[in-house]
């Protein structure tokens, strides 16, 4: 109405102008290095940008990283025992498995990880009955080529630093 | 005149005096007028380092964000960043373009912007030359930015840039006029075409005398300086940026730094103008200029941040059927009161109730007419309603 | 000597322009030929196909779940209304039955997902209009406080994952419902913010009332759908025609507008977004307890058959034919795709205006490109 609704837009940005610099938990130029920035409340109003490379979000219990083998704490190594069924249950082709020895014995020689073509959907966690694979919270993973794999061994490593016990723990799914 | 406020001066002087032992008076002034040269591109220059780096950061804290923020402190080194990515680039000339004016264009955005600030008095005899025509001259000037819009877009050869020309030429040519309205009514008033004189004649600043002819002057120089919201030259989101579109590397950088270079000159001028200039209590007076014209510029890139584009038919319209009606009205209005009342206070005041008079009977004009009108568009804007 | 009295005509021609592949307004790979007299379109074609991934045959090869995520990526702007769509259409052919609690968490993350994409097309529309970028990017700021909620419950921001035929992948965490709320209460907020900051201004209503203006009985015969049906005046809402899930449980209304023009359609969807909310806030007071997943779907076999099921998702009616022949994967899948059906109507609606309009408009009609190609 004869430029009033343009006044009111710009009393708008001059209100997010002044509220950058006096709310909002990162209103101050200082990078928060020491671990990882808690989420911000919602709000319309304020400074909330993550400086990314130098602060860190926590990331929630659920968040689906990259896919880490877990420990059976009483071997010392991957529960897995080659079912192939997160192989059947994976959309893309991503896992490669392969196991040795029969019935209860069985278990996975090599398990190899195409981390450039995974989608991070958790299927493959969904469909393992035998606790041993889980989404863990890195995904700091770049690749330059769509074939960087990763191996039991670097997966087990992934699932140690991850403090993840047994699948489906953050998902409430473990009975 | 305070010793801070006349410091540049006395430098001056003491660098005249120490010429002049051992040159003739015509070499003083050679180098002289060589050392304000250099200074008039050092103060059009440094701006736009100052503007690329301010621009970011406006927008982006209106937008709650950091802008620029990793090169250097407060990410200050980011224009310097900037040139030296873009310094590096390949220029490419398109086959389709007509080389030799596609070259020079660019030469030609850049520099009637410089030229205007020869005549902006910067402090208190801080011009590079008081012109008695030097309001006429920036204006004047000014307007050349259109011949090398034309020069640079025709020599593109490019749609989008065409289009970009059409609207630039139809969008430049019409807002001439009102910003030429506006600047005639500040001649009348200050009785002198003189830049300096202008200023010294703001006892009142006039953008309080007659805030019609400032707003018009501001949104004016905006349409000139193609910024928002009068950038349908660059037009991201429909002709992808026209008139530079097919400029890369170091003639890009022209344009760069002549929108840049052109933000400031909308600040100084109306600065100038209608703030009163260098005047100003207590600080020297290349310091209030400064302030000033930083707060004008700031007043640019909020409306940047907030209002959306126009469209071209409707800022047509807006200049030849509101602008221009009402600043000859404004014209002859502020005329007669000023000859009837004298350029004293009382004159001030007078024009100042005429200036509200005359947008309040605008504004009622347009209301009666809106309430008559079965135009949804028209109702909308005026009345409301929706 | 007949030709000098003829008043003679300048001599003009019209300019063929190609808007994209590679256009900053098309939001993705998507030509529009246009023909423009002057400013003035004449005539304008789209062309698609630039970002086919052809998803429907990938679906047959894969599993009903598998599928999930890739029908995720069909419209990336709503995924979880997508996973919605197609978890009816298998739930239809499979005959589950969906318990009740995750009906309600479905009806929660879809509407949250409506308000995402509306806070987009009104943030994008703005964009188009040549702001630079401040609507958009106060909407993009309040879709992250909803991406952290989708986050918190499955473990991703965009490509969720996360419903199920015969339910949800997961029951949602604890703590969720607490910062769901202050989400919403934000919202609640944010849009009036976002009023003040766009519904009036001259600019605005100069450059969208009466632009592109589609008339209700061209929006039918054209087959469109969604918010810019409604805001031709046609009060048509599948959540309401056919009712699914539980949307017959909540109380609200179907907004519409009369007059069909770019600015309508503005409104509609902040209209929408306010009814989205209700829901959402209706849906987490009389979220039930109870299990989320029909345990019939455990090892999902549907009979031979087929099925069509469809939503209402923020672009509109979005359907899934599934045809089984009783195996593990669909024998086909064919999406009824909302933004390729509303982009139908684009000719019509530009005709007359000039080049600038003619983004917005397309703007306003809020078509993800990775949808019109699938």
């Amino acid at each position: 109405m004869l430029g009033r609704g343009m006044l009111k837009g710009l009393w708008v940005t001059l209100q997010h102008t002044i509220s950058s610099f006096t709310s909002g938990p990162r209103r101050f130029p200082k990078r928060y290095l020491d671990g990882p920035v808690p989420r911000p409340e919602p709000s319309t109003q304020g400074m909330l940008t993550l400086q990314y490379p130098f602060e860190k979000y926590e990331m929630w219990p659920r968040f689906r990283g990259v896919l880490v083998h877990l420990r059976d704490p009483e071997t010392g190594q991957s529960r897995c025992t080659a079912c192939m069924a997160c192989v059947r249950a994976c959309p893309h082709g991503v896992l490669t498995v392969t196991g040795e020895g029969k019935g209860r014995e069985r278990r996975a020689k090599t398990y190899t990880y195409e981390l450039g073509r995974c989608i991070f959907c958790r299927l493959c966690v969904e469909s393992c009955r035998f606790d041993a694979i889980e989404m863990g919270q890195e995904y700091e993973f770049v690749s330059t080529t769509q074939d960087q794999t990763l191996n039991l061994e670097e997966m087990l490593a992934l699932g140690d630093r991850s403090g993840i016990k047994h699948t489906g723990e953050a998902w409430g799914q473990v009975e | 005149m305070g010793f801070l406020d006349a410091l540049p001066l006395t430098v001056m002087d003491w660098l005249r005096g120490l010429l002049g032992q051992g040159l003739p008076a015509w070499g003083v002034e050679l180098v002289v007028g060589l050392i304000k040269v250099v200074l008039i591109l050092v103060v059009a220059i440094l701006p736009v380092i100052v503007l690329t780096w301010l621009e970011r950061k406006v927008l982006a804290r209106g937008q709650d964000r950091f802008g620029p923020n990793l090169a250097g402190p407060y990410g200050l080194v980011v224009a310097f960043a900037d040139a030296i990515k873009i310094l590096t680039k390949e220029d490419i000339i398109p086959q389709a373009a007509d080389r030799q004016v596609f070259r020079f264009a660019p030469a030609l955005v850049l520099i009637p912007t410089l030229l205007v600030f020869t005549v902006v008095p910067m402090g208190r005899g801080m011009i590079a030359a008081d012109l008695n025509v030097g309001i006429l001259f920036a204006v004047a000037i000014g307007s050349l930015a259109v011949i090398a819009i034309i020069a640079a877009t025709w020599s593109s050869g490019n749609k989008y840039s065409l289009l970009s020309m059409f609207r630039s030429v139809a969008q430049l040519v019409s807002y001439e006029l009102p910003m030429a309205f506006s600047v005639l009514t500040v001649v009348l008033v200050s009785g002198g075409l003189s830049t300096v004189r202008i200023v010294e004649a703001q006892v009142i600043p006039f953008a309080l005398v007659m805030p019609i002819a400032a707003v018009t002057y501001f949104l004016a120089s905006l349409a000139e300086a193609n910024r928002s919201p009068f950038d349908l030259l660059l037009g991201e989101s429909e002709i992808v940026a026209g008139h530079n579109l097919e400029y890369s590397g170091m003639r890009f950088a022209m344009f760069y730094i002549g929108e840049y270079a052109h933000i400031f000159v909308i600040g100084a001028l109306t600065t100038t103008l209608f703030l009163g200039g260098y005047q100003g209590p207590i600080l020297p007076g290349y310091m209030w200029f400064l302030i000033k014209t930083m707060a004008v510029v700031y007043v640019v890139l909020w409306i940047r941040c907030t209002w959306p584009r126009m469209r071209i038919d409707q800022l047509l319209d807006f200049s030849w059927k509101l602008l221009v009606p009402l600043n000859l009205a404004n014209l002859m209005l502020v005329a007669l009161v000023f000859k009837l009342a004298g350029t004293g206070l009382l004159g001030s005041l007078l024009s100042l109730v005429v200036n509200v008079g005359l947008l309040v009977a605008v504004g009622t004009f347009l209301v009666r007419r809106a309430r008559s009108s079965t135009s949804r568009r028209t109702r909308a804007l005026v009345l409301g309603e929706v | 000597m007949a030709f000098i009295s003829e008043p003679r005509s300048l001599d003009t021609e019209t300019v063929t322009i190609n808007l994209g592949p590679h256009h900053p307004s098309t939001h993705g790979i998507f030509r529009l030929l246009a023909t423009l007299d002057g400013e003035t379109v004449v005539d304008v074609q789209p062309k698609m196909g630039y970002l086919h991934r052809g998803i429907e045959k990938i679906m047959e090869q894969r599993t009903y779940i598998q599928s999930i995520p890739l029908v995720d990526r069909l419209d990336y702007v709503c995924p979880l209304t997508n996973e919605h769509a197609f978890c009816h259409a298998v739930e239809k052919l499979a005959g589950l039955q969906v318990p009740e609690r995750a009906e309600y968490i479905r009806v929660i993350m879809a509407e949250l997902t409506r308000i995402m994409s509306h806070m987009l097309a009104v943030g994008f529309l703005w964009n188009e209009l040549g702001a630079t970028f401040t609507p958009m990017i106060y909407a993009y700021r309040q879709r992250e406080f909803i991406f952290d909620i989708f986050e918190m419950a499955t473990g991703a921001r965009m490509f969720t994952n996360y419903m199920r035929p015969g339910g949800v992948a997961v029951d949602l965490p604890e703590g969720w419902m607490d910062l769901a709320v202050k989400v919403t209460d934000n919202l609640e907020r944010f849009f009036d913010e976002f009023e003040t900051l766009t519904a009036e201004n001259e600019i605005f209503l100069a450059r969208t009332i009466d632009i592109g203006v589609l008339p209700a009985d061209l929006a039918i015969n054209c087959s469109l759908s969604g918010p810019v049906l409604r805001a031709s005046g046609v009060p048509y809402d599948v959540r309401v025609a056919e009712p699914y899930s539980v949307y017959d449980r909540f109380q609200w209304e179907v907004p519409t507008r009369p007059h069909g023009d770019t600015y309508d359609r503005y409104l509609q969807y902040l209209a929408e977004m306010r009814q989205s909310l209700s829901i959402v806030r209706q849906a987490m007071a009389a979220l039930p307890d109870g299990p989320v997943m029909d345990e019939k779907a455990r090892r999902l076999r549907p009979p031979k058959g087929e099925a069509y099921a469809r939503i209402e998702s923020p672009k509109g009616d979005l359907g899934f034919f599934i045809v089984s022949e009783g195996g593990a994967e669909p024998y086909r899948c064919r999406v009824r795709s909302t933004a390729q059906i509303n982009l139908t109507a684009l000719r019509q609606m530009v005709i007359g205006h000039t080049l600038q309009d003619l983004v917005v408009i397309f703007g306003s009609l809020n078509c993800t490109v990775a949808d019109i190609d699938r």
